[in-house]
C-alpha cells in the first residue's frame, strides 16, 4: 500500500507541477491589453448608461457616454469653469442680454457623413423639451430659430445671466435619425441601450463600436469628429476608448495598479489613497490630489409641514434650533479625521470652498461648542429629562456614510440627543426621501449640474425638485425661504457679475442662519491614471479625468 | 427508474416556477422601483409618474405578476428596463458564462478533491495527509467571496493573471479566456475540492476497511484496482449524493465570485438588476439560477441511482 501511495504522491506532484509551469507561462504572455497597436485607453466604470442621449436619464454613465457620442454647442471648460465655443465657432448677444445669435463651424458633420446644420440644433431643443426641463428658464422654454444653415437665434424667456452657459446641457441630436421618434412620442425610448451601434450617430469624438452588456462598451475615435489641436492635427489623439463595466470598486482599484486598466471613472474613496500613493511613489501610476470637493456629504431634516403632525417629536424636530445645536456639537476635525480620514476640508456652509467662484468668503465658521448646543436644545425644551431621539437614514454600502452617521451620533449623545442610523440601500433611500417622505432626517449627497447657481433653481428655489429638506413646495413653508426664492430671482436676472456675487452671498448668509442643510466637510478628490496616460488635466467635477476625452493621449503599448 | 426521473423533472419545474415568482415579488415589494433609481433624488413627481406609465410600473403589482406570470409559462419573462431587450436575450449569454465557470469549477474540484480524498482517507498518518487535510480545513472555512478577494489580491500583485472580466479588451479567443477564468474557478473550486476531499477521505477510510475489500485484497487483487475501482466506486456515494447541493453552493458563491472578479455571469447581470430594480431582469435570472439548481440535483440524483440504486426507492 505505501507503494502505491507514493506513485500517487508522485502523480499529485506532476499535476502541481504542470500546473506551477502554467502559471509560468501566464506570467510570461501579455497580461492585459498590451500587444495591440491602437492608442486605446482602458477605463473602467461602475454603472453602465441608461441610454445614449443623456434625454431620458441623467447619471454618470449616462452623461459620460453622452460626452464621447455627442457633442454641444459650448463647452464648460472643467479646468477653468469658462464656457468654450465649441459646436459654435462664435455668438453676439442683444442689448437686453436675452436674445443670442449663435454661428456655427463651418462643414461641420456628424459621425454618419450627414451635415450638421442649424436645423438640428432646432431639432435638439425641441427633442430636449418633448422630454425633460433641463433647457427651460423660469419654466419656460426657449426660443430657437434657424436663420440659414449655420446661424440660429436663441431667445431667453427672461434675462438669464448664465447666458450661453445653459446651452451646455445640450447635445446636439440629428434630425435625420430621430425626428420620427419624437413625432411618434417615443423620444425618451428611442436610443436606448439595446440600439445597435451602428444607428447611433453623433458629433462627439467617439463612435460606439460595440456594447456587451453587463461586461464593456468600446468606442472608436470618429474619424468625421471637427476638433483639430493647436498645430492641426486631428482629434481625437485616441484610436479607441474602452469603458469595462466593474461593479466592484475594489477589484476597479486592483486593476488600475495592476496596470489592466488605465484610469476609473469616477474618483476614488479616501480609503484607497494610502495604497494608491505607494502605487505613485512607485511610479506605477500617477496620483492626482484635486483639493476638496465641490460637492460635500449632507445632513439635513424633513421640514415638510405636517410629517410630524401627531409626532410629540413636531415641537422640536423641524426647529433651526435644532440644526444649529447639532452643528455647534459635531466637531467638524474628528469628522474629517474619522470620516474622510483626514483627506478634507470643513464646510460651514451650502457652497464648498473649492468653488472659488460663488463661496461666500464672508461663511460664519461654527466653533465646536457643545455647552451652546446644549443651551440651543434647552430653548426650545430639549433638557435631560426631556430628551430627544430621532433617526438619520443613510445610503448602504457607502463606507463614509456610514462613518459619518456614527460620528454625528456619538458627538449628539454627549449633549443628550439620542441618534439611531439606518443604513438602506441606495434604491430604498431615495424611495423613503423622494416618495414616502416620512423620514426624521437624512446623510446623503447630491451633486448639482454646474457650479453657477444660476443653473440649479432646483436645489435653490422652494419650488424645487432638489430643494430636498422640502421639495417642490407651492408656497414657500417659511419667510426665509421666499426671501431666499425672492434674492434667487434676482440673482438669475441679474447682469453684472459682482451684483449677481452679493446677491448670492445674501443667500449663503440666509442658508447659514437657517440651516436646512448642515455641513460638516467636503472630502478632498483623488483621481489616479495609468502612467500610460497624458494631457490629463482633471478636475473636481465629474467626469473629472475624462472630461476632455478628445485630447487624452496614451503611450505606445510596449510588449512586457 | 423512469418514474423517478419524472418525479424530479417535476420537482424541477415547481421549483424553477417558486424561485422565480419569489423573486419577482420580493424584487418589486422592496422599496424603490427602477424609474427612482434611474431618475434620481431630484427628480420631479410629474416625470417620475410619466417614466412610471411609460414602463408599466404604475399598474397594481397583482396585474403585473399575471401579466408577467402568462408569459413566463411561455418562457417570455418580459423585457428588461435597464438594458432596453428581452429578458430572453439577456439570459443565455450570461447563464452561459457562469456555466461556463461553475462547470470548470466543479470538474477542477472533483479532479482535485477526489484524489486527495483517495490519498487521506486510506493513509491516515504521514506529513503530505496531515498537511492536505490541514489546507482542506483552512479552505473550507473560508466563504468564496474570501476566497476571489485573497486570489484577485494576489493575481493583482504578482500581474500573473488578469484581476477581472473575460476577455481582455481587443483580446478574445480561448486562452485569453482561460487566463481570465483561473481566478474566479479556483476561487469556487478551491473550497468546493476541499469538501470533496473531506468527504471522500471519511467514505474512503470507511470503506477500505469493509470485509470485501480486505477479501477482495486477500485474493491477491493489486491494491491499486482495490482501491480505485473496488473501494473508491462505494465510497462515492456521499460526494455523489452532495453533488445537487454543491450545484446550489456554485451559484451562491458564482454571485460573490462573478462581482468581485467581474466576471459576466448571471450573478454580476442579477445583481446589477437588483440595484437598478430592474424586476423582470431579476425574475428571470432567478428563474435561470432555479434551472441550474434543479439540473444539478436531477443530475446528482441520476448519478446517486447509478452508484446506489436503492435510493431511487
Amino acid at each position: 500500500m505505501g507503494q502505491l501511495l507514493t506513485r500517487q504522491l508522485r502523480s499529485i506532484r506532476f499535476v502541481v507541477a504542470a500546473l506551477s509551469l502554467a502559471l509560468a507561462g501566464c506570467r510570461a504572455a501579455p497580461s492585459s491589453n498590451k500587444g495591440s497597436n491602437a492608442r486605446e485607453l482602458l477605463v473602467s466604470v461602475r454603472t453602465e448608461p441608461r441610454n445614449f442621449t443623456r434625454l431620458g436619464a441623467r447619471e454618470e454613465a449616462t452623461d459620460l457616454v453622452a460626452l464621447l457620442l455627442h457633442a454641444g454647442l459650448v463647452r464648460i471648460n472643467r479646468t477653468t469653469d469658462e464656457v468654450e465655443p465649441w459646436l459654435a465657432e462664435s455668438w453676439s448677444v442683444s442689448a437686453d442680454e436675452r436674445q443670442f445669435t449663435i454661428k456655427l463651424r463651418p462643414n461641420l458633420q456628424f459621425s454618419d457623413g450627414h451635415a450638421l446644420t442649424a436645423d438640428d440644433v432646432v431639432f435638439s431643443f425641441e427633442a430636449s423639451y418633448a422630454v425633460n426641463d433641463t433647457m427651460k428658464v423660469g419654466g419656460k422654454p426657449l426660443a430657437v430659430k434657424a436663420v440659414d444653415e449655420a446661424t440660429v437665434i436663441v431667445t431667453f424667456p427672461q434675462p438669464f445671466a448664465p447666458g450661453m452657459r445653459l446651452l451646455d446641457n445640450l447635445v446636439i441630436l440629428p434630425r435625420h435619425k430621430l425626428e420620427s421618434a419624437l413625432k411618434n412620442g417615443t423620444l425618451a425610448k428611442a436610443w436606448g441601450v439595446s440600439t445597435p451601434p451602428s444607428d447611433l450617430v453623433g458629433a462627439g469624438p467617439f463612435v460606439l463600436a460595440s456594447y456587451q452588456p453587463g461586461q464593456r462598451l468600446v468606442f472608436d475615435r470618429n474619424p468625421r469628429y471637427w476638433r483639430r489641436d493647436a498645430r492641426g492635427e486631428v482629434l481625437p489623439y485616441l484610436d479607441r476608448l474602452t469603458l469595462d463595466v466593474i461593479p466592484d470598486e475594489n477589484t476597479q482599484l486592483l486593476r488600475m495598479q495592476s496596470g489592466e486598466t488605465d484610469a476609473t471613472g469616477s474618483a476614488l474613496p479616501a480609503e484607497s489613497y494610502a495604497s494608491l500613493k505607494q502605487g505613485a511613489t512607485a511610479g506605477k501610476i500617477r496620483l492626482y490630489d484635486l483639493g476638496a470637493g465641490l460637492y460635500p456629504d449632507m445632513l439635513w431634516f424633513n421640514l415638510k409641514p405636517g410629517a410630524f403632525a401627531g409626532d410629540p417629536r413636531a415641537s422640536w424636530i423641524q426647529r433651526d434650533e435644532l440644526r444649529q445645536a447639532i452643528s455647534l456639537a459635531v466637531d467638524r476635525k474628528t469628522f474629517l479625521d474619522t470620516v474622510f480620514l483626514g483627506a478634507g476640508v470643513p464646510m460651514f456652509g451650502p457652497v464648498s470652498p473649492a468653488n472659488k467662484r460663488w463661496h461666500w468668503a464672508g461663511t460664519p465658521e461654527t466653533p465646536h461648542d457643545p455647552e451652546r448646543a446644549r443651551q440651543l436644545l434647552a430653548s426650545i425644551g430639549i433638557t435631560p429629562s426631556n430628551p430627544a431621539r430621532f433617526t438619520i437614514v443613510t445610503m448602504k454600502g457607502r463606507p463614509s456614510f456610514e462613518r459619518a452617521v456614527t460620528v454625528i451620533r456619538d458627538e449628539l449623545k454627549k449633549i443628550g440627543v439620542t441618534v439611531d442610523t439606518a443604513a438602506l440601500e441606495g434604491n430604498a433611500l431615495i424611495q423613503e426621501i423622494l416618495v414616502v417622505r416620512k423620514y426624521d432626517a437624512a446623510y446623503f449627497n447630491f451633486s448639482l449640474s454646474d457650479t453657477d447657481p444660476a443653473m440649479s433653481p432646483d436645489f435653490w428655489t422652494s419650488a424645487g425638485s432638489e430643494h430636498i429638506w422640502n421639495p417642490e413646495q407651492k408656497t414657500p413653508a417659511a419667510p426665509w425661504e421666499a426671501r431666499i426664492d425672492e434674492l434667487y430671482r434676482q440673482q438669475v436676472g441679474a447682469v453684472q457679475d459682482h451684483e449677481r456675487k452679493r446677491l448670492f452671498n445674501e443667500i449663503q448668509k440666509i442658508f447659514v442662519e437657517h440651516q436646512p442643510i448642515v455641513y460638516f466637510a467636503a472630502p478632498r478628490v483623488f483621481v489616479a491614471s495609468s502612467m500610460r496616460v497624458g494631457n490629463a488635466a482633471p478636475s473636481v467635477v465629474p467626469p473629472r479625468l475624462l472630461w476632455s476625452p478628445d485630447t487624452l493621449t496614451i503611450a505606445a503599448p510596449t510588449e512586457k | 427508474m423512469i418514474g423517478y426521473i419524472s418525479r424530479r423533472i417535476l420537482f424541477a419545474l415547481v421549483l424553477v416556477f417558486a424561485v422565480s415568482s419569489a423573486s419577482m415579488v420580493l424584487a418589486r415589494l422592496a422599496p424603490g422601483d427602477y424609474v427612482t433609481a434611474t431618475l434620481g433624488a431630484g427628480a420631479r413627481r410629474e416625470q417620475i409618474d410619466a417614466e412610471r406609465a411609460r414602463l408599466g410600473l404604475n399598474r397594481s403589482f397583482g396585474a403585473q405578476y399575471r401579466d408577467w406570470l402568462a408569459g413566463a409559462v411561455r418562457f417570455d419573462f418580459g423585457r428588461s428596463m435597464q438594458y432596453d431587450r428581452p429578458v430572453t436575450d439577456l439570459i443565455p449569454e450570461s447563464a452561459l458564462n457562469t456555466g461556463i465557470l461553475a462547470i470548470t469549477a466543479l470538474v477542477v474540484a472533483t479532479l482535485i478533491g477526489l484524489p486527495l480524498g483517495v490519498v487521506t482517507g486510506t493513509r491516515p498518518n504521514g506529513v503530505v495527509p496531515s498537511a492536505i487535510r490541514g489546507v482542506s480545513l483552512v479552505l473550507l472555512s473560508m466563504p468564496p467571496l474570501l476566497t476571489s478577494l485573497l486570489l484577485v489580491f494576489l493575481a493583482a500583485r504578482s500581474g500573473w493573471l488578469p484581476v477581472g472580466g473575460m476577455t481582455s479588451s481587443g483580446g478574445g479567443g480561448l486562452a485569453d479566456v482561460l487566463r481570465h477564468m483561473v481566478v474566479p474557478v479556483a476561487a469556487l473550486a478551491l473550497p468546493l475540492a476541499a469538501m470533496f476531499e473531506r468527504l471522500q477521505s471519511q467514505a474512503m477510510s470507511e470503506t477500505i476497511g469493509q470485509p470485501y475489500v480486505i477479501a477482495t485484497y486477500g485474493r491477491g487483487v493489486p491494491l491499486s484496482r482495490v482501491i480505485w475501482r473496488d473501494a473508491l466506486k462505494n465510497a462515492l456515494r456521499p460526494v455523489a449524493s452532495v453533488y445537487g447541493l454543491v450545484v446550489g453552493t456554485l451559484l451562491s458563491g458564482s454571485f460573490a465570485v462573478e462581482t468581485v472578479t467581474a466576471w459576466p455571469g448571471i450573478g454580476q447581470l442579477m445583481l446589477g438588476a437588483l440595484r437598478a430594480r430592474d424586476v423582470y431582469l431579476v425574475a428571470g435570472c432567478a428563474a435561470a439560477g432555479s434551472i441550474f439548481l434543479a439540473l444539478g440535483t436531477l443530475l446528482s440524483d441520476v448519478a446517486l441511482a447509478w452508484v446506489d440504486p436503492r435510493s431511487t426507492g
